[in-house]
């Protein structure tokens, strides 16, 4: 069980989220955007950390989150982008700094749209 | 096997005459993860010997060509940006996020140096008298020195050195023996930059070397972060020596809680500032003064929040608080808690006995919060330097505000509240360089001057902003007539 409970550690999960979705779709479109993506949230990582806000973070855990990354029919990969979208629409909010907000809540849209 | 560091003079890494080398501790695992040689004069002197060949060329550079080394050396930075993050938990035992978060503001000092072709920019008047015109240009004003401490090993050099060579100066640079390879892997990226040799110049040591820099007739000028009776000394010691000098000190920043404040998400806000770098930075929140009523729900919430907070080996994401610098400062830290308890405070939450599976040996305090603190206790007059929080109480506004201007130091002081009239007389009468109003760290950005007053700063001007760009040049003043 790990706690989403700084701004590193919800980054860092979604970076890794990303890289596991472009590893799962390789091959098509979705693994470029992911991997896309993947670029993104590391680029929020490193510049958008304010370090005169960080403050704790409280209510996530990385355990709700769970993926079947071995299912690849078209219903295992929309139940994925669920996943991924409910991610993205937990943490947005919990994140003090708008700039990483903005971003996380782009990535969800992409995964809800996915997601049908 | 632990790296043996080198001094970076005259573009070549050179071996230290030292005869001692400090071993370099990470204080969560007391892994060594390096030798820190304890520099000597002779190894300063060849380091000034340096900076002083190299700036005649250096500031007939044009300054926009200097100004373009700022543009690589950010480039540089993004592309390292998490070995150096890395380092800096490593050796200093903070967390990623903090660590991170001082790399991103050192970065904004590079940003900021990027802007000097037009903050070296002066004013003329035509006319003055008849026929008569005046000008002041800035010049850079020749080998510059900083020596900073453990607590942000990469952001505080980068304060300085960046402004300091883009206006054309020559530097030198003696970080922390505690902290020194966060510089060490700094000055590698730099070789990348392709500087003339000896523009910047990486002396390692402790006592020897900073007292050779104050001393050394070829150094203009000395910038320092520390403690304040080290910045007392450094002070005397560069005025004596006819050099410019900005010493900052050490600080105990006082926050006030008003009973109108947001009290979960003010003191959200205030466990960063108290518990954050482990409370080892100038700007860390030491005691907070709840006003009327804010009291009891203030120190509530403060339990509650602290004793949530997750402490750890900053490697891992999940820790919200790392260790502190060294089991010196642990048993100090320590012995001042129980000294403030033998003097009347009482224990609301105890991080004495904080200990971490897998890391026993690591120099952990837990979040610690005493009570029923008086302004005579050793714990709302010293600097702790640690993840102590004091609670006062207050009956009025005013009271607060003379219980903070009674502290020796004015590094920062801060205000919890929804009432503007409160919020413009806090930062109206408060006597701290720095103003938080509803933020605990009162950090000013890269553009603006890091304040300080009082024993918690020794100069004239500080370190960022404009006042750096005054600190590294000299105004020389044109008048020109033409017979």
């Amino acid at each position: 069980m790990t706690s989403l409970n700084t701004f590193g550690a919800i980054l860092t999960y979604a970076i890794e989220l990303e890289a596991r979705l472009a590893a799962y779709y390789q091959g098509s479109s979705r693994a470029a955007d992911a991997e896309k993506r993947r670029g993104k949230l590391e680029r929020s990582r490193r510049e958008n950390v304010l370090e005169i806000t960080l403050e704790a973070i409280d209510g996530l855990d990385a355990a709700n989150y769970a993926m079947n990354l071995d299912d690849r029919s078209e219903a295992g990969q929309r139940a994925v982008e669920q996943v991924a979208a409910r991610f993205y629409a937990d943490v947005a909010p919990k994140i003090n700094v708008r700039e990483a907000q903005r971003l996380l809540e782009k990535c969800g849209k992409e995964h809800s749209a996915l997601a049908g | 096997m632990a790296k043996r560091l080198k001094n970076y003079i005259g573009g070549e890494w050179v071996e230290s005459r030292a005869s001692v080398y400090t071993p370099v501790i990470n204080p969560a695992t007391c892994e060594t993860l390096g030798e820190c040689p304890d520099s000597t004069r002779e190894d300063v002197d060849m380091a000034v010997r340096a900076a002083q060949e190299a700036f005649p060329e250096w500031r007939a550079t044009p300054v926009m060509n200097r100004a373009q080394y700022m543009y690589r050396l950010k480039t540089l930075l993004e592309d390292r940006f998490e070995d150096l993050s890395e380092m800096v938990v490593k050796e200093n035992g903070k967390t990623r996020d903090e660590a991170r978060g001082e790399v991103r503001r050192g970065i904004e000092s590079v940003d900021f140096a990027v802007s000097v072709p037009v903050l070296m920019r002066n004013d003329g008047l035509e006319d003055l008298a008849s026929g008569i015109d005046e000008d002041t240009v800035r010049q850079p004003a020749g080998v510059f020195a900083a020596i900073t401490p453990f607590n942000f090993p990469a952001m505080v050099p980068l304060w300085f050195l960046p402004t300091a060579i883009t206006c054309g100066n020559t530097f030198i640079l003696k970080p922390s023996p505690q902290t020194p390879i966060s510089m060490d892997i700094l000055f590698e990226i730099m070789e990348d930059l392709d500087l003339p040799e000896g523009v910047v110049n990486l002396v390692q040591g402790g006592k020897e070397a900073s007292m050779a820099i104050m001393e050394h007739p070829g150094v203009r000028g000395v910038s320092f972060v520390g403690s304040t009776p080290v910045a007392k000394l450094v002070y005397e010691t560069c005025t004596r020596n006819g050099k410019r000098v900005q010493a900052q000190g050490g600080a105990k920043n006082y926050i006030a809680v008003l009973p109108d404040a947001d009290m979960t998400a003010s003191v959200k806000n205030i466990m960063g500032a108290a518990y954050g770098c482990a409370g080892q930075r100038c700007l860390a929140a030491a005691v907070v003064v709840g006003v009327g009523d804010a009291y009891d729900k203030m120190r509530d919430e403060l339990v509650k929040q602290a004793s949530a907070l997750r402490v750890g080996y900053g490697l891992e994401e999940t820790t919200q608080m790392g260790t502190v610098i060294s089991a010196a400062a642990k048993e100090r830290i320590e012995r001042m808690i129980a000294q403030g308890v033998q003097e009347g405070a009482q224990v609301a939450l105890d991080g004495r006995s904080a200990s971490v599976n897998g890391f026993e040996q690591g120099n952990f305090v837990g979040p610690t919060i005493l009570e029923n603190v008086t302004p005579d206790n050793i714990v709302a007059r010293e600097e702790i330097f640690g993840p102590v929080l004091s609670l006062m109480k207050a009956d009025s506004f005013e009271e607060a505000v003379e219980i903070i201007n009674s502290s020796r130091y004015g590094n920062a002081a801060s205000i919890f509240t929804n009432n503007g009239k409160y919020a413009r007389e806090f930062k109206y009468s408060v006597n701290a360089g720095n103003i938080g109003i509803n933020i605990g760290v009162a950090a000013p950005s890269a553009s603006f001057p890091f304040g300080g007053q009082k024993e918690s700063f020794f100069g004239d001007l500080h370190g960022q902003g404009m006042d750096s760009i005054d600190f590294y040049t000299e105004k020389k003043i044109v008048i020109e007539r033409w017979i």
